[in-house]
């Protein structure tokens, strides 16, 4: 049981490195052979944070994520106890660089990016959450330029529709990528932009939304 | 902490944080109330018939529920509307001299100001006067007929000039001089005392549209004041009202006034010392049974 709008912490589930990984592996992954020596591995259950993690990664050590995919249907049905919803791999030309670059992102998921609760139960998560300033990663995933702001919206499909639209008309922002039901895990998601402050109120506006139809699903 | 972290704990703390407002409650949606249907009462009870037969006011018109039946309601409104017409009218310049009348006027200047001003209604402007002290005006006369507006130009101008020559032929009939037939316009009743002195006339009658009521946007009423002069009161003057066809017609009317002024002459005053007892015409005690004829169609049943 957890209160409306709780934090719902992110669990790593598994961090492992590869200081000197196989050409093969590194070229099956997406990584570059003549830049990319070492990897860094991350699993964990919630996937929206992850991939925000990896991007603030990038904003702190000289790596480049290669690689973070979601996995079907989420964390509740994993393929094993370690698997989550999520595998992020980061690339660098050094062991150095990833383990800062994994220290950032686990800080990242220990203390910024989370779902939150948007029912008393806990049944129902939402993820919105406003990136300050676009890392390597996402803002080359969303077309954006580095260092802009962005709010990055999740929640269930009915919640996600009614709430994209709320964040849309509460404040001076644009979509910058929208991602209809059902993604792998099932949810459905928003990418938009404009000034931080726009961008704040639209996150608010969209969890607002969600935690009123969760409350009322037939309202 | 984040800044997406302080964000949502702001919201969640907006939103009541672990003790919210519980979800609104779920009402169904309450019924319309049954239609109850009354039936219109045909029977009316034998005191409400009686009550209503000795008056054309709306007594024991029924009820249909807690209110008014319909057919009643649009009657009154209909007979309502009827008055404010009247009460909107206004007597046209040249009315008076298209019926062969002298025209004067008061020292009101509009409609308006005759509405809010009595006073003024009360007084007959410079020009007037000035018509009154002209030659082909007959003065030192038994009786000055008076047609006005009053509060229905309608009435003025429907049986006005019936009224006014059926009671000056009375009066001649008798044997009275009778003055110039006058109408005023924007007049009160009490502008017959100015116009009275003016012409020196014993008795001063005011043929004046009657302020509207229900189903009476056209009656008349007359007053009639002997030694008119400026500071009369009520109490000096007779009146008699509802002079419509539904009412006393013109013509009967004509011939009660006519007994009035000649009880007037005969007894050198008027108003409350009058002594009524052998007028002729004016009846004296209860009115006979009356029939209520409404003024508009619209198939209510005020009778």
């Amino acid at each position: 049981m957890s209160g409306i709008l709780e934090p719902l912490l992110p669990t790593v589930l598994s961090v492992r490195r590869i200081p000197n990984a196989a050409a093969a592996l590194l070229e099956a992954y997406g990584a570059d052979p003549d830049k990319h020596v070492s990897l860094g591995l991350i699993t964990c259950d919630q996937d929206d944070a992850l991939y925000v993690a990896l991007d603030e990664a990038t904003k702190h050590a000289a790596v480049d994520v290669i690689f973070a995919r979601s996995f079907y249907a989420g964390a509740g049905v994993a393929s094993g106890p370690i698997s989550g919803e999520i595998l992020g791999v980061i690339a660098a030309a050094d062991p150095d660089e990833i383990e800062e670059g994994l220290r950032v992102a686990l800080r990242c998921l220990e203390h910024d990016a989370c779902f939150y609760a948007a029912d008393d139960a806990g049944a129902t998560a939402v993820f919105p959450h406003v990136i300050t300033s676009l890392g390597r990663y996402l803002s080359a995933e969303a077309g954006l330029s580095e260092g802009v702001p962005m709010a990055y919206l999740v929640a269930p499909p009915m919640e996600a529709t009614i709430a994209l639209d709320a964040a849309l008309k509460a404040a001076n922002v644009r979509a910058v990528k929208v991602f209809p039901p059902p993604s792998e895990t099932n949810f459905a998601a928003a990418w938009l932009t404009g000034s931080l402050p726009d961008c704040e109120v639209a996150a608010l506006a969209y969890a607002e939304a969600v935690v009123e139809v969760a409350r009322e699903p037939k309202g | 902490m984040s800044r997406t972290r302080e964000l949502i704990a702001g919201l969640r703390r907006d939103l009541g944080e672990a003790d919210p407002a519980p979800p609104a409650i779920h009402v169904e949606r309450i019924p319309d109330p049954p239609v109850r249907v009354f039936p219109s009462p045909t029977d009316r009870p034998r005191v409400a018939h009686q009550a209503a037969a000795h008056t054309t006011a709306l007594v024991g018109i029924g009820r249909v529920g807690t209110r008014y039946a319909t057919s009643v309601v649009l009657q009154f409104q209909a007979e309502l509307a009827v008055a404010h017409a009247a009460v909107a009218e206004v007597l046209p310049d040249s009315w008076a001299e298209e019926n062969g009348l002298i025209g004067v006027t008061s020292r009101v200047t509009d409609h308006r100001q005759f509405l809010l001003r009595p006073d003024l209604g009360r007084r007959l402007d410079e020009p007037s006067l000035a018509r009154l002290a002209e030659d082909d005006v007959p003065k030192d006369i038994d009786v000055q007929p008076i047609l006005a507006d009053g509060l229905s130009a309608v009435a003025c101008m429907g049986a006005g000039v019936e009224l006014l020559s059926a009671f000056s032929a009375a009066c001649r009939e008798r044997g009275f001089s009778v003055g110039a037939p006058l109408c005023a316009k924007f007049a009160r009743v009490w502008l017959q005392d100015e116009i009275g002195a003016a012409v020196r006339a014993k008795v001063a009658v005011i043929l004046l549209g009657e302020r509207p009521g229900l189903g009476t946007g056209d009656g008349l009423s007359a007053y009639l004041v002997h030694g008119p002069q400026l500071g009369r009161t009520d109490g000096d003057r007779n009146m008699m009202s509802n002079i419509h066809e539904r009412g006393v017609p013109p013509v009967e009317a004509a011939s009660r006034l006519a007994s009035l002024v000649a009880a007037m002459l005969e007894q050198g005053r008027s108003g409350v010392t009058l002594d009524l007892a052998d007028v002729a015409g004016v009846e004296s005690g209860l009115r006979p049974p009356q029939v209520r004829v409404p003024l508009v169609e619209t198939g209510g049943d005020l009778a």
